[in-house]
């Protein structure tokens, strides 16, 4: 049998009676269209942190924000919260622990600095760890924010 | 020789009972199935590389004994299941308070292949890298199964059923 003849200038052999060359056209013309959408979302995304100066991280899936039980897309950092280094804290060290199979996290809370900061470490479905220090003296008392909530009821559990 | 079993017993009894429990959800079932991975230990020749090394391998085994005994055919003739639920997220003695105990049951009741990635995760807190390593998985599998396990979880709570 014969060698296919193969074109130099990387273009896709045309074989009879198949249809390869039609969804290789088809795939690519969806990539092409997904390349371009995502191109324009990160643009929008860039556009919005020039304009408001504000937004301090990028989107993700599954950070956990302002309100109970709501995936949003990204972690608001309040006055009293800030992101500090992960020690790995197991549950047995924890003061407070809250398991949240159904909205994919899990938290844990150690009371630090003479019970007015709490350590919170979080852990996310997608396999993230991320680390607050919540000053709970500048949270204020009606807040909808998760892990400010939940530091308060740390506090709250070891008085 | 006794030594290393009293270490063994003292480092690793308690989780790997809960492990079991998760599995078999009654207690008799459960400190069989550690026993058993423990004299499996013992004899086992291999050499092991270092703790996480071992812990890994007795939660391994430990999975492997709770599914081979669930799977027997007297198991299947004499235990009854809905009864074992009821109490089950209440005799599991996590080492720290849990505050949803329908969550656990409802945890307890997914398929295997939920189940125990779902529970290393959220209650004895393993990272995906280190479940992927215990149950021979890649961790994009262990991702999805978090993923369609929790969906899982959501159906029984609201639903009632796997």
């Amino acid at each position: 049998m014969g060698i296919q003849e193969v074109t130099r200038g990387g273009g896709v052999p045309e074989y009879p009676n198949t249809r390869k060359s039609e969804q290789t056209e088809g795939f690519q013309e969806r990539l092409r269209q997904n390349m371009k959408y995502r191109r324009q979302e990160s643009e929008e995304i860039a556009g919005t942190e020039e304009k408001t100066g504000k937004v301090k991280e990028k989107s993700g899936m599954g950070r956990i924000g302002a309100s109970p039980g709501i995936r949003v897309n990204s972690t608001a950092l309040t006055e009293a919260l800030q992101t500090v280094e992960v020690k790995h804290m197991s549950y047995e060290e924890s003061d407070n622990v809250q398991i949240a199979v159904t909205e994919g996290y899990t938290l844990k809370g150690k009371i630090q600095d003479k019970e007015a900061k709490v350590y919170v470490e979080a852990k996310y479905e997608d396999g993230r760890l991320e680390a607050y220090q919540v000053d709970t003296k500048k949270v204020p008392e009606k807040t909808q924010h998760i892990i400010e909530r939940f530091a308060l009821e740390t506090i709250e559990e070891s008085s | 020789m006794e030594q290393r079993w009293h270490y063994l017993v003292e480092e690793y009894q308690s989780m790997l009972y809960r492990i079991a429990f998760s599995n078999m959800k009654n207690r008799a079932d459960a400190e069989d199935a550690v026993q058993e991975a423990f004299l499996r230990y013992m004899k086992d020749e291999k050499p092991i590389q270092n703790k996480e090394h071992e812990k890994a391998w007795l939660i391994r085994t430990t999975i492997h004994i709770c599914l081979d005994i669930l799977k027997s055919g007297w198991y299947q003739r004499t235990v009854s299941w809905n009864e074992s639920f009821v109490t089950a997220a209440q005799n599991i003695y996590l080492p720290y308070q849990v505050k949803d105990d329908r969550t656990l049951e409802a945890v307890l009741q997914l398929p295997v292949h939920y189940r125990n990635p779902i529970y290393l995760f959220y209650y004895e807190d393993y990272t995906i890298h280190e479940i992927a390593s215990v149950l021979n998985e890649k961790e994009a599998t262990i991702k999805t199964r978090l993923r369609r396990g929790r969906e899982e979880v959501k159906k029984i709570l609201t639903e009632g059923r796997p």
